[in-house]
């Protein structure tokens, strides 16, 4: 039995151990002749207890007794640091429980390290998806992977009711390969589900249970996918997650694609890019064996298909085990997150320096209790202990409270952000870590900072005088100083930022963006899907505009390939202007006026533009590439000049609305995009008479399903993320703006209760209103002006960041320095004020005849 | 606290000597360590206890539950191998102490 354990033993028993020892000690005095000579039963119990080594256990127990009745009996002072410590240390763990999730946590797939996705990637140029031929080309030539998996995303209608549903077209050996199972029936296999074989689909456990009443017949029915019969095989496990964030409800086999997409070229086109390549690593080849094999590979499909496959064109693999992100998509994911990280620390210090100037507030006001204390024997460590225990339960509260607002906050993320319920946010024991280490710093700073100050104080003078010198000394102490400047410089830190992002939100819901929205729609049949050739695509549309042209409330009808607002992105940078993202959009003459975008000098396109040799550019680009707006007739790019500009377009963010410094470009419609691209309308008045046109319109071809979609709910959606981004850092900026002016105030009426003498004394010898207001706040003055120099500083570099980061801020915006350092210094002023108007209302002189 | 008439921190030293013959109970201890030293060191008896609680937490002892001769529940201590192996450093380090004093008066005198 090792001594620790024994005495840990002994601890845990020590009740009956004593009883026993005492009733020897008993036995031992009655059998002596002269129990006198035995010695004090009492105080020999106390040695036998400093043998075990426990004492400063009891000593600890009795001082977090001693702190937890101090707490009891300021209940409001203790409600407030609760509160103060649960925002800092929640929004560190909800911070760090979105990291955990997007960095660290691989998706629950089977041997995520050797599982990859696969960019093609070309200098220059990046595609997350490839042609289905293209695939299969790969499939069967690699050399490194001993399983190819494919998926391609579409939405089908199911059944007769023809509910819009998102699916998901999967190689056969898809499940097999992540490890998914089924909850009823059974998932694809490559045995039994082939390209000949019935057509079969799988249902995600989720739509069984909200849509198909959790029904176990439901494996084996017969349920019409785009109206074509596909038997229902099974339904997933409910843990099941795949390899994306969006989760659908059905999975098809992408070989049987063509019995529900009839027409659809995706699995014979080698342009057409809409599938998904992930590969099992063959066992022992690296990632950058894989690479390097692949782009052999690429190379010599180049030979075969050299329209296809550019030059020096390679296939990036993406492990699972970092969630399918590239280098570039990590470190910014890592850049943004570690300054979000600095911003919360931030928040934290903030609030423990808050609730560290509360502490010492109310250890001040008892130096009296603590100089007692000293006079009976307590070292300088008991009473750092005893203070620094009594702020332990604080901590303890504030780590609990954190716990629990980061769950709630989690849930609430995922609820309002659309994020895939499936996400685990709750924490985990790392989290919980984190918590406690957060608290610990906290402790460290509201328990032993202010304690080690305080036992520094001469506390016995503090019994001679009732306190009134230590108190007045500890009062005035740098450390408070430095505490409150800390405390200014983080929140006005955080307001400016959350000043700039909200400015950002304003610039993006404003009319900005350089188009009109409000009174839009979209159609999108999708032709591509049914097969449409370009030359039935143009009679399609022909006819559809002809139908629309015969509406009153339609204005006007654009064809465009890249939708408003929409995912499909085709961004370019050119060396002559060099850091702007040039996003460009292929769209007929109409566009312009259908989007409303201003035509500043030149023209539309007409018939007969060729499509390759034609642009119309925006402004920021013109101005960026030429330093002109004068560039009617010249050739684009400026250094490579391969066509000709024919009119400049007023600035408009019409495909990426969040983005900064970006500018987009115009080109003709080529015939073969007429079957991708998809219609945007105009109405006279509301856009809500749209839909119901345009369907009617679109369905002069009686097989298309249409989708249309209002242009403000495309918007909606789109600037969700940065509506939630700026409404978390308002909040953010207005609790710590809260926390700072509460710790001003808290200083500042503190202190003039102390002094109430001396502004009595002031008074009485003619003082004006004004000098004494002035005496009372003089004290924060210095530390608040140093803090907001301080912070609104640090902001620019911290700002800086921010913009280049996915969160596009926009820095150089001097209205949101002004704002924020406006309603600070508001707010500021206001809290050191308050406490002086006080002071006067209530009659310093009095405070002089009480002696 | 030293015991008084006793050298500071020779008290364990002569329980785990006492003891190391045979199992006692408090008592029997406090009696013996009189009778062996002819009743020359008066020590206050109840000093034994913390002492045997230092023994007690440092392993050099083991107690039980006993009745004693009288038919009287008592406690017991033993030695353990670790007391035997305590009792002979203590032994030596104050043979080394008494020797180096001895050696310091005789010098003088």
């Amino acid at each position: 039995m090792s001594t620790w354990f024994r005495r840990v033993w002994h601890l845990l028993n020590r009740g009956r151990y004593e009883r026993e020892l005492v009733e020897e000690m008993r036995e031992h005095r009655a059998a002596m002749g002269d129990p006198s000579k035995f010695g004090d039963t009492h105080r020999l119990l106390e040695r036998s207890r400093d043998a075990w080594g426990w004492n400063w256990l009891d000593d600890a127990m009795q001082d977090l007794r001693l702190g937890m009745r101090a707490l009891m009996r300021a209940p409001a002072f203790a409600a407030v640091a609760i509160l103060i410590l649960t925002f800092g240390i929640g929004l560190n763990l909800t911070l760090y429980q979105m990291a955990s999730v997007v960095l660290l946590r691989a998706p629950e797939i089977k041997s995520p390290e050797t599982l990859a996705k696969f960019k093609r990637r070309a200098p220059g140029d990046s595609t997350s998806t490839v042609p289905y031929p293209l695939a299969r080309a790969v499939e069967r030539e690699n050399q490194v992977l001993q399983a190819v998996l494919l998926e391609n995303q579409s939405t089908v209608f199911w059944g007769d009711e023809m509910r819009h549903i998102a699916a998901v077209f999967v190689s056969s050996n898809w499940f097999a390969e992540l490890g998914g199972t089924a909850a009823l029936g059974r998932v694809f296999s490559p045995d039994i589900d082939s390209e000949q074989s019935a057509a079969v689909a799988v249902v995600s456990h989720q739509f069984w249970r909200t849509h198909l009443a959790s029904d176990p017949a439901v494996v084996g029915r017969i349920v019409g996918i785009n109206r074509y019969p596909v038997t229902v095989v099974g339904v997933t496990a409910p843990e099941f997650v795949g390899t994306d964030l969006n989760r659908p409800e059905i999975w098809l086999v992408i070989d049987q694609r063509e019995r529900v997409f009839p027409d659809s070229p995706l699995l014979r086109s080698w342009t057409v890019e809409n599938t998904q390549l992930l590969g099992r690593l063959k066992d022992g080849v690296t990632v950058d064996a894989a690479r390097d094999s692949l782009r052999a590979l690429m190379a010599a499909l180049r030979e075969q298909r050299p329209d296809v496959v550019r030059d020096h064109e390679w296939l990036e693999p993406m492990l699972a085990t970092v969630n399918f992100m590239d280098q570039g998509e990590r470190n910014g994911v890592l850049g943004a997150l570690s300054l979000f990280g600095t911003l919360t620390t931030l928040v934290l210090i903030v609030a423990a320096a808050n609730v560290g100037n509360l502490v010492l507030s109310r250890a001040t006001s008892r130096s009296r209790e603590l100089g007692v204390r000293v006079a009976l024997g307590a070292g300088r460590l008991r009473i750092v202990r005893q203070l620094l225990l009594e702020t332990l339960p604080l901590a303890l509260a504030g780590a609990a409270g954190g716990m629990l607002l980061s769950t709630w906050s989690a849930n609430v993320i995922v609820s309002i952000s659309g994020m895939p319920a499936h996400i685990r946010y709750s924490p985990d024991w790392s989290a919980a870590a984190v918590a406690m280490g957060s608290s610990a710093i906290a402790l460290l700073v509201i328990g032993l900072v202010p304690a080690w100050k305080v036992a520094r104080q001469d506390l016995m003078a503090a019994i001679k005088d009732g306190g009134q010198q230590v108190s007045l000394r500890l009062d005035r102490a740098r450390l408070r100083r430095f505490m409150m400047a800390a405390q200014v410089c983080g929140s006005c830190l955080i307001l400016v930022l959350a000043a700039m992002m909200t400015r950002t939100l304003q610039r993006v819901l404003s009319d900005d963006l350089g188009f009109e929205y409000h009174q839009a729609a979209v159609l999108a049949p999708g032709l591509g899907r049914y097969g449409f050739t370009a030359d039935q695509a143009s009679g399609y549309w022909a006819s559809v505009k002809d139908r629309l042209a015969q509406r009153p409330e339609v204005a006007v009808a654009s064809l465009a390939l890249a939708p408003p607002l929409g995912r499909r992105i085709q961004e370019t940078t050119f060396d002559d202007a060099p850091g702007m993202e040039v996003i460009g959009n292929r769209v007929d003459a109409n566009f312009f006026d259908a989007m409303r975008i201003p035509m500043m000098l030149g023209r539309t396109f007409q018939p007969g533009d060729d499509p390759l040799s034609t642009v119309i550019v925006s402004r920021a680009l013109a101005l960026a590439m030429y330093d002109t707006l004068d560039v009617l007739g010249r050739g684009f790019p400026r250094s490579r000049p391969a066509a000709t500009i024919v009119g400049v377009a007023a600035d408009a963010h019409a495909i990426k609305v969040e983005a900064v410094n970006t500018s987009e470009i115009y080109r003709p419609l080529l015939p073969d995009d007429v079957s991708q691209v998809v219609l945007i309308a105009r109405a006279h008045g509301e856009a809500t008479v749209l839909p119901p046109i345009l369907r009617e319109a679109a369905m002069i071809d009686p097989r298309i399903l249409p989708g249309i979609e209002l242009l403000r709910d495309s918007f909606d959606r789109r600037v969700m993320a940065t509506r939630i981004a700026t409404g978390v850092a308002a909040a953010t900026g207005a609790l710590t703006l809260v926390i700072a002016c509460l710790g001003i105030f808290g200083v500042v009426s503190y202190g003039a209760t102390l002094r109430m003498k001396e502004f009595g004394i002031h008074i009485a010898l003619g003082a004006e209103r004004r000098s004494v207001v002035r005496l009372v706040s003089r004290q924060v003055m210095t530390p608040i002006l140093a803090g907001m120099v301080l912070g609104i500083a640090a902001a620019v570099p911290i700002g800086i960041a921010l913009a280049s980061s996915p969160v596009q801020v926009e820095t150089a915006d001097p209205a949101a320095y002004a704002g924020a350092v406006v309603i600070f210094i508001v707010a500021a002023l206001l809290a050191a004020l308050l406490p002086a108007f006080r002071v006067l209302k209530s009659n310093p002189v009095q405070s002089l005849r009480e002696g | 606290m030293p015991t008084p008439g006793l050298p500071p921190g020779t008290l364990v030293l002569l329980i785990l000597r006492v003891v190391s013959q045979g199992p006692l109970h408090g008592y029997a201890i406090a009696q013996k360590i009189r009778t062996l030293s002819s009743e020359q060191l008066s020590v206050e008896e109840g000093s034994l206890y913390p002492a045997l609680q230092k023994a007690l937490a440092n392993g050099w002892l083991k107690a039980d539950w006993t009745t004693s001769d009288t038919g009287r529940r008592v406690r017991s201590y033993r030695i353990t191998a670790k007391g035997l192996k305590q009792l002979d450093v203590e032994q030596g380090d104050y043979q080394r102490m008494a020797d180096a004093i001895a050696a310091i008066l005789e010098s003088t005198s």
